[in-house]
């Protein structure tokens, strides 16, 4: 049954037919992937064609939204994109941090998790832009992305660090007896093993981040959630915007969420046998 | 057949105590290793004989004592280790072979970074030593790919290829199934016969008493009987020694 998924479709299935049943009738949701694909492809294709049907029948309101939209959405994958190149390198940071033998940095590492992860993204943002203006000159993306990063080098560092975990001691071990240094044994021998069990959270954390864009909307920022709240403010459509705005959305993660679990199976290729 | 006349031993460990905590698991251990000799460590579970192994490269710290090898005292912070270190292959129970890298790129790995052979240089070493532990054809395979015999040949051969002066094996056969003892078990024969020293712990008495020059029996973190297989297995003196066999034998 595993093979069917990992070598395309078995005969006579049709792509969205991916429901396994085992022989003697049993319908076991033993497998999650299968169950996530189904309610993947059946959100993604229900989204596209909602928006779809929406647009050519009334193309009044809701395509004029639609056209309206890209500029904000451009703003939300730049804040996005920037946010993860800061996030990842800042977590990877902080979840060494926090395996550090040595006190001071673990110390620090730690309060920075531990504060974080007890002010909401939301109070951050107000926060990081105000505090920021008052003693620099920074631009709204700016802060914005420092915002963000800041808060999700925390959560990303907390991945890091389960993953740098899960990786066997014996593998250091090894490292180290063959005459590697602390630094080369986690470059070469712990990080690649690690990597595996964190992307796919830390992918997960980067399609959060993009939905958590759109908070940075209440700064003025015009990413796609600002576009859509000037758009209602100046039509009154408020229920049509919204309903657009929520399907894009939708459809981007959906979209993203995919793009990660491909990721995830590439990275096992070294556990598949022959 | 023992060299304990030439002049400096390999390997000196004098006087090592070492704890886990309150629990002594090493009690004034002294032992000498000469360039040739295989020396094979046998001893109940929880004897110490593991730990001992591991303080040679310094995977265990020692509390006090010395251990040095070709006459630098590894535990000495200004003595780097790393370097210490590639000069000891080192084997596990549980073999720990890179599950990341191909069969090949195990091997290739540490020579490559920290001697700075050239690559080519490196994947012939590798395949000559993949030839000699028997298992060429898989060079391109991933470690999981293999049985645990294979794996465990493969991890002897990393060791080999830093080409280092000295092996130490940890219960390398333990952690296999039953038919795969022999195959690993005729690689360290090999591996003796070509002259290599080597610490070993185990329990295949077959191998000890084929190619061990010295047993040493620990039990409790001490260190009771050093001998000749011959001394250790048909005349033990030590009555901890006697019952262990019995149990064993």
């Amino acid at each position: 049954m595993r093979e069917n998924e990992e070598n395309g479709l078995p005969a006579g299935m049709a792509p969205e037919g991916k429901i396994e049943v085992p022989a003697g009738g049993l319908v076991l949701p033993d497998s999650e992937k299968g169950g996530i694909v189904n309610a993947w492809s059946l959100s993604l294709v229900g989204a596209v064609v909602v928006l779809t049907v929406l647009c050519t029948v009334w193309p009044d309101p809701y395509l004029e939204i639609l056209r309206f939209l890209p500029g904000g959405l451009v703003v939300t994958f730049e804040v996005t994109i920037l946010s993860i190149v800061c996030a990842i390198p800042l977590g990877l940071i902080t979840g060494l941090g926090r395996l550090s033998h040595n006190r001071v940095i673990n110390l620090i590492a730690s309060t920075y998790v531990e504060v974080i992860r007890g002010i909401p993204l939301l109070v951050q943002i107000f926060y990081i832009y105000y505090a920021l203006a008052k003693f620099l000159q920074v631009s709204g993306l700016t802060s914005a992305v420092i915002a963000i990063s800041f808060c999700y080098g925390a959560y990303m560092g907390e991945v890091f660090r389960a993953g740098i975990m899960a990786v066997p001691k014996g593998q250091t071990e090894a490292s180290r007896s063959l005459g590697f240094n602390k630094v080369q044994t986690m470059l070469f021998v712990v990080l690649p093993q690690a990597l595996r069990t964190i992307i796919p959270p830390v992918g997960n954390e980067c399609i959060a981040m993009l939905k958590d864009t759109s908070l940075v909307s209440v700064m003025a920022m015009p990413d796609l959630m600002q576009f859509g709240r000037s758009f209602a403010a100046k039509s009154y459509l408020y229920f049509e915007t919204y309903t657009v705005i929520a399907l894009i959305y939708l459809i981007i993660t959906l979209l993203l969420s995919k793009a990660v679990s491909i990721l995830e199976s590439r990275l096992n290729y070294y556990d598949k046998r022959k | 057949m023992t060299n304990a006349n030439s002049a400096e031993p390999i390997i000196r460990i004098e006087h090592v105590w070492k704890f886990f905590g309150e629990l002594p698991a090493l009690q004034d251990v002294s032992l000498h290793v000469y360039q040739g000799q295989r020396v094979v460590i046998i001893g109940p579970s929880g004897s110490g004989k593991s730990t001992l192994l591991r303080s040679i490269n310094r995977l265990e710290e020692i509390n006090s004592g010395l251990i040095s090898v070709d006459g630098i005292d590894v535990n000495d912070p200004k003595n780097d280790i790393n370097k210490i270190r590639q000069n000891l292959g080192m084997v596990f129970q549980q073999f720990n072979l890179f599950p990341h890298k191909t069969v090949l790129q195990n091997l290739t790995m540490a020579p490559c970074r920290l001697r700075g052979m050239p690559r080519k240089e490196a994947e012939e070493l590798a395949l000559r030593l993949l030839n000699k532990v028997g298992i060429s054809d898989k060079a391109h395979a991933y470690p999981a790919m293999l049985s645990g015999g294979q794996q465990q040949r493969v991890a002897i051969a990393r060791a080999l290829a830093m080409q280092p002066e000295l092996m130490l094996f940890d219960e390398p056969t333990s952690a296999l199934d039953p038919e795969m003892v022999g195959e690993v078990l005729d690689v360290m024969v090999n591996l003796a016969r070509d002259g290599m020293t080597m610490i070993c712990v185990t329990h295949e008495m077959g191998f000890a008493r084929t190619v061990a020059d010295v047993v040493v029996f620990m039990d409790k973190g001490q260190i009771l009987e050093v001998g000749s297989p011959e001394d250790i297995y048909e005349h033990p003196q030590h009555p901890r020694l006697q019952q262990f066999l019995k149990q064993v034998l």
